[in-house]
């Protein structure tokens, strides 16, 4: 059972707003260096942090961005207002975006968001709708 | 004690102003009573602040000539590419090493040999290993990246640097051909170079004895070239790998040879701009190396250069241009037998530079991280550095570090103030026992 978890980080994420996209996964990887974590682990954080950012600022109408920390485990929780994944199974294909092609033209939206989250988490839960929009949960194992 | 870094302060000529203190890339420098104090661990040597100084106030202390002179027997001077681009491309670069050998200098070699040799051996590399890599020929970038990034240290080419590879070569030329020991200085355009010498970058020890700063010796070349006669055919070629004195040209010689994606970047904020999208995965993985140097346009850019840059680039490329004249070739030859000399391999692993850790213990740590950010909701968040860090954000790492006192902010010494007036005024308005009980008194009444 892992210990109790405290908040370090909460940010807000407009839709849209390229310019401070980017800005939790630098918070969270400062954060991450000031608590000593292993640097592998903290560049996976970084990978993660910012793909999920991305998609918050790219798909959604905005969210937000949660980490909780314990000494064996870091969460990562993003949330968003919607309008939600329509095929969860599509969106952890590599390649499959649903990104409009001026998006595209930006060099985002190449398909490898939630896979590559996948790739580097050692837990992922993501949940969405269309009334709730999309909620995705991370862990990351701290303890080898 | 060996400083671990060789940009220094004048204090005398320090007026406190904090201008460096913002600029400093890794957030190095601080204001204390009135002057700017650099903090050794931090200081990667980028020169940032010798540039940001109106008073010139920052400096760095390289070698001196007659220093070198008076106690060296048998010294030896690198000219780094970058060098040439302080003179015209008319004088021939035989003219500008027969000058330098006149200062005294028993010999001088150029580190343009050794780096088209490590040109070579990185085209190598890159086809013999999968993965991306970063250039190691710049120490403030290695430094940054050890300091700031150091998930990225498997991105080092783990080959040594041009400099390092000629001096370890000349240091057993010499060894074997004439049974010399020789000192070997370097002909250094910045401080980080310098630097090297003391600690150097993936290796036990430098081959160097020192290095000598461009400016320190610019002038008495500059004057003595007029003297200097050549006979004929005496102007032998530098490589066309000088080049690599400017951005750009170490990718461009490895795209000579083969189609490679690579990329360079110059000037330290545009590197870490880099370095943080190379981070989050955020490049594309097509790119198979990266060319970053601190210093804007490459080494031409050095602080301890002489000529302006926009010169220096155009100095460089008429030079090199001289060359494919002359040479017939345009671009630099792919083989080359005596590359056998050079011993590539870094002897030891680059390591990171864990400072930024609040505390080993994770507990204590992530009380101190609780504690930081209460300080920094307290404060008022405008970064105006008139409490000598570069943000409030540093000034509050500070304050639980108790590097600093939290009325060093004015507006928290105004607060302080205001409310000790608040309570003085308090204090004041109430009357002393005795007149006081008279009131009761008259009240009761
Ligand atoms: S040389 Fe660079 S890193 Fe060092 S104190 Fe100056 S600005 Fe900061
Ligand atoms: S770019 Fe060249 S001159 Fe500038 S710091 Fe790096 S090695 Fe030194």
């Amino acid at each position: 059972m892992s210990l109790q978890k405290q908040q370090i980080l909460n940010k807000e994420i407009e839709s849209f707003d390229f310019q401070s996209g980017g800005e939790a996964s630098s918070d969270l990887k400062n954060i991450l260096r000031k608590l000593g974590v292993p640097s592998a682990i903290v560049r996976k954080t970084a990978i993660i942090t910012y793909e999920l950012e991305m998609n918050v600022v790219i798909h959604s109408l905005g969210g937000e961005i949660t980490a909780l920390i314990s000494e064996d485990e870091l969460e990562i929780r993003v949330d968003d207002s919607g309008p939600g994944i329509e095929d969860l199974d599509k969106a952890f294909t590599a390649g499959f975006s649903t990104a409009s092609d001026e998006i595209r033209e930006m060099g985002f939206g190449a398909g490898m968001g939630l896979v590559n989250v996948k790739r580097y988490a050692d837990q992922i839960d993501v949940k969405s709708s269309k009334d709730d929009g999309t909620h995705v949960k991370v862990i990351i194992n701290l303890a080898n | 004690m060996t400083k671990k870094h060789s940009v220094l302060l004048k204090e005398e000529k320090c007026e406190g102003c904090t201008n460096c203190v913002k600029g400093c890339p890794t957030k190095a420098i601080r204001v204390h009573q009135g002057k700017a104090w650099i903090k050794e661990d931090l200081c990667i040597d980028c020169a940032e602040c010798i540039r940001a100084c109106e008073y010139h106030a920052k400096y760095t202390k390289t070698d001196q000539l007659d220093q070198i002179m008076e106690s060296s027997e048998y010294p030896v001077l690198l000219i780094p590419p970058s060098f040439y681009s302080q003179f015209s491309a008319g004088i021939p670069a035989q003219k500008i090493k027969k000058s330098i050998i006149n200062l005294g200098f028993e010999a001088v070699f150029d580190v343009a040999d050794a780096a088209a040799a490590l040109s070579r051996k990185t085209l190598d590399f890159l086809n013999n290993n999968s993965g991306n890599y970063i250039s190691t020929s710049c120490p403030v970038i290695v430094r940054l990246i050890k300091l700031q990034y150091p998930d990225l240290i498997e991105m080092l080419i783990p080959l040594k640097s041009p400099v390092e590879l000629i001096a370890e070569r000349v240091e057993r030329k010499l060894k074997e051909e004439k049974n010399i020991d020789p000192d070997i200085f370097f002909l250094t355009p910045c401080p980080a170079k310098l630097t090297t010498v003391k600690r150097a970058i993936g290796q036990n020890k430098s081959f160097l004895t020192g290095a000598i700063g461009v400016e320190n010796i610019y002038q008495k070349i500059y004057e003595s070239l007029a003297d200097i006669e050549l006979e004929e055919k005496e102007d032998q070629l530098i490589s066309l790998a000088t080049i690599w004195g400017s951005e750009g040209g170490e990718e461009g010689i490895l795209r000579s040879w083969q189609e490679l994606n690579t990329l360079s970047v110059s000037g330290i904020k545009k590197a870490k701009k880099l370095l943080n999208e190379i981070e989050r995965n955020n490049i594309p993985e097509a790119i198979r190396y990266f060319e970053i140097t601190s210093c804007v346009d490459g080494c031409i850019g050095g602080v301890l250069n002489v000529i302006n840059p926009f010169q220096a680039q155009f100095n460089l490329e008429e030079r090199i241009k001289k060359i494919r004249q002359i040479t017939q070739e345009h671009n630099l030859v792919l083989k080359k037998e005596d590359d056998e000399f050079y011993n590539f391999a870094l002897s030891q692993k680059i390591t990171a530079d864990n400072i930024s850790k609040l505390d080993s213990n994770f507990k204590k740590a992530m009380q101190k991280l609780e504690q930081l950010q209460k300080e920094i909701d307290i404060l008022p968040g405008l970064d105006c550095a008139a409490c000598g860090a570069p943000d409030c954000k540093t000034f509050a790492e500070d304050v639980i570090n108790e590097r600093a006192s939290r009325t060093d902010c004015i507006f928290m010494l105004r607060k302080q103030l205001s409310r000790l007036a608040d309570d003085l005024s308090i204090l004041a308005n109430e009357l002393p026992p005795v007149m006081a009980s008279k009131k009761e008194e008259a009240d009761d009444s």
